[in-house]
């Protein structure tokens, strides 16, 4: 995941930025809990929303407690401690961290990626065993990825269609009703379609400099000697128009939701946090 | 059946002016236009249900001889449900648009594929076609392709103008611009705007801050 996912703050109330920060760390415990603590440096925020979105849907109130952590050892911080959802969000940063490490290792052979595969190498083993079928989903869905990262796919809907399947994947295996499913599903495909092109935009520089596949190069022809900021600044509209749509969509879906609590930080992130943060990258490239 | 008053969002008690209010508010939200390229249409006509028969609920039984008139008894006047025929279709443009609204892409494309001519309601349903799987990118052009081919035909126009109005209507949303804090000088520029402005004082004899 890719920690695009985060609310406007300065327009949060400070008790709800506290039960943000709860799931938060409620997720990195978990992690440290199954992946060991080494693992705790891949958390995302992305996996806190997921934990966020998801225990909203009970009616039970936020249960937590205030405590002490190793990352965080002066002062005693709220953590979130609402079972299965933390775990199932937890377990899901484990997998992505690690296939995206793997990626990355492959790729790049970046010097951190053995080192943080062996210490994530145990939590994924778990999470296979726990979740084999969603596992099998994802891991299908990364192999259709890399086919159209080889055959340098050159079409924004079609490269973002696997990492969107994903998310949805992700989004609707823990949901109870046939009509949760729906709504998850399709909350988790928009996202995923956001972020892996949010992330392409991003990216651009550094693809274009390295000679790595990005659909946006391809797609808008980024000719030779073309200055890379005029580029992103030719391409900038039609990248706002499938991003801005992708979250319209994942917006009405979530309106359907049956929210049961944590509405006032949910809205934050989908009206205004999203925004922003399409807007942060569009217009000044920080991720 | 849930709290009425829960269900319109409002609580117990809330005065008839409040429940006109925010059925209104809801209805709009969960209007089937808005649903209407959306998988999830099916949901939203469903909470509009609920939400009629909750404002129906309280209005009867306020008793006061309020005039009741849901949205659902209004729709049925106004609007024809799916896809509102605008004008007469063959029978292959019907089916497609029936596999769409009901989710079947496969079928509907390899009957798309089928056509021999790519007119512009084969661009117009490519196009509907994708916008439901979430291509939107491609979605887009196919609709605006379909528009400037045929620019006097509503159908084409109403689902060109729908994508527009949600982008526009998202993005545009009070949150997204117009956020004043972020667009006064952080400290950074502060700091630098103060120290040219020492700079410039110094030059001429002057200074600004004392210690710099």
């Amino acid at each position: 995941m890719f920690g695009y996912i985060t609310p406007d703050k300065p327009e949060l109330k400070i008790s709800e930025f506290e039960i943000f920060r709860g799931y938060y760390c409620g997720v990195c415990k978990a992690i440290a809990k199954r992946a060991g603590h080494r693992g705790r440096f891949i958390l995302s925020y992305d996996s806190a929303f997921l934990a966020l979105l998801l225990d909203s849907l009970s009616s039970a109130p936020v249960s937590g407690e205030h405590k002490r952590c190793p990352v965080h050892p002066l002062n005693k911080r709220f953590i979130v401690n609402c079972g299965d959802v933390l775990e199932f969000s937890s377990d899901i940063n484990i997998l992505l961290a690690y296939y995206n490490l793997k990626d990355k290792w492959q790729d790049e052979r970046k010097l951190f990626g053995p080192l943080g595969l062996l210490a994530l190498r145990r939590g994924y083993k778990r999470v296979k065993k726990k979740h084999a079928a969603l596992v099998r989903d994802i891991e299908k869905g990364l192999s259709e990825l890399n086919e159209l990262e080889r055959s340098r796919c050159g079409q924004m809907d079609e490269a973002s269609e696997p990492f969107a399947g994903i998310m949805q994947k992700v989004f609707e295996y823990p949901a109870e009703s046939d009509s949760d499913k729906k709504i998850l599903g399709w909350i988790g495909y928009n996202l995923g379609k956001w972020i892996y092109l949010l992330d392409a935009y991003d990216d651009i520089e550094d693809n274009i400099k390295r000679g790595a596949y990005n659909p946006l190069v391809i797609q808008f022809r980024y000719g030779e000697n073309e200055d890379i900021g005029s580029f992103k600044e030719r391409i900038k509209k039609e990248v706002e128009f499938i991003l801005v749509y992708s979250l319209s969509e994942m917006e009405k879906a979530f309106s359907l939701l049956d929210v049961k609590k944590n509405r006032g930080i949910l809205e934050n992130i989908i009206y205004r946090g999203l925004l922003t943060k399409t807007r942060q990258v569009l217009e000044m490239g920080a991720g | 059946m849930r709290n009425p008053y829960e269900v319109l969002g409002l609580k117990e008690g809330a005065s008839i002016e409040e429940v006109k209010k925010a059925y209104r508010e809801l209805v709009k939200k969960y209007h089937p236009d808005r649903y209407r390229d959306n998988p999830l249409s099916d949901l939203a006509e469903e909470k509009l249900r609920e939400i009629n028969e909750a404002y129906d609920y309280i209005i009867k039984n306020a008793g006061s001889g309020q005039q009741r008139q849901s949205y659902q008894q209004r729709q049925s006047t106004n609007t024809s449900g799916f896809t509102g025929s605008y004008q007469y279709d063959s029978e292959l443009v019907y089916r497609i648009k029936t596999l769409i609204q009901n989710g079947n892409f496969t079928q509907a494309q390899q009957l798309l594929d089928s056509m021999q001519v790519r007119d512009s309601t084969w661009y117009y349903l490519q196009g509907l076609l994708f916008l439901r799987r979430g291509w939107y990118d491609r979605a887009n052009v196919l609709l605006r392709r379909a528009v400037e081919m045929e620019p006097n035909n509503p159908e084409y126009r109403d689902a060109l103008n729908r994508v527009n109005s949600q982008y526009y209507g998202y993005r545009q949303n009070p949150y997204y611009y117009g956020t004043g804090y972020r667009q006064s000088p952080d400290m950074c520029s502060i700091c630098t705007t103060l120290w040219c402005a020492d700079s410039l004082c110094e030059c001429c004899g002057g200074d600004l801050i004392s210690c710099c």
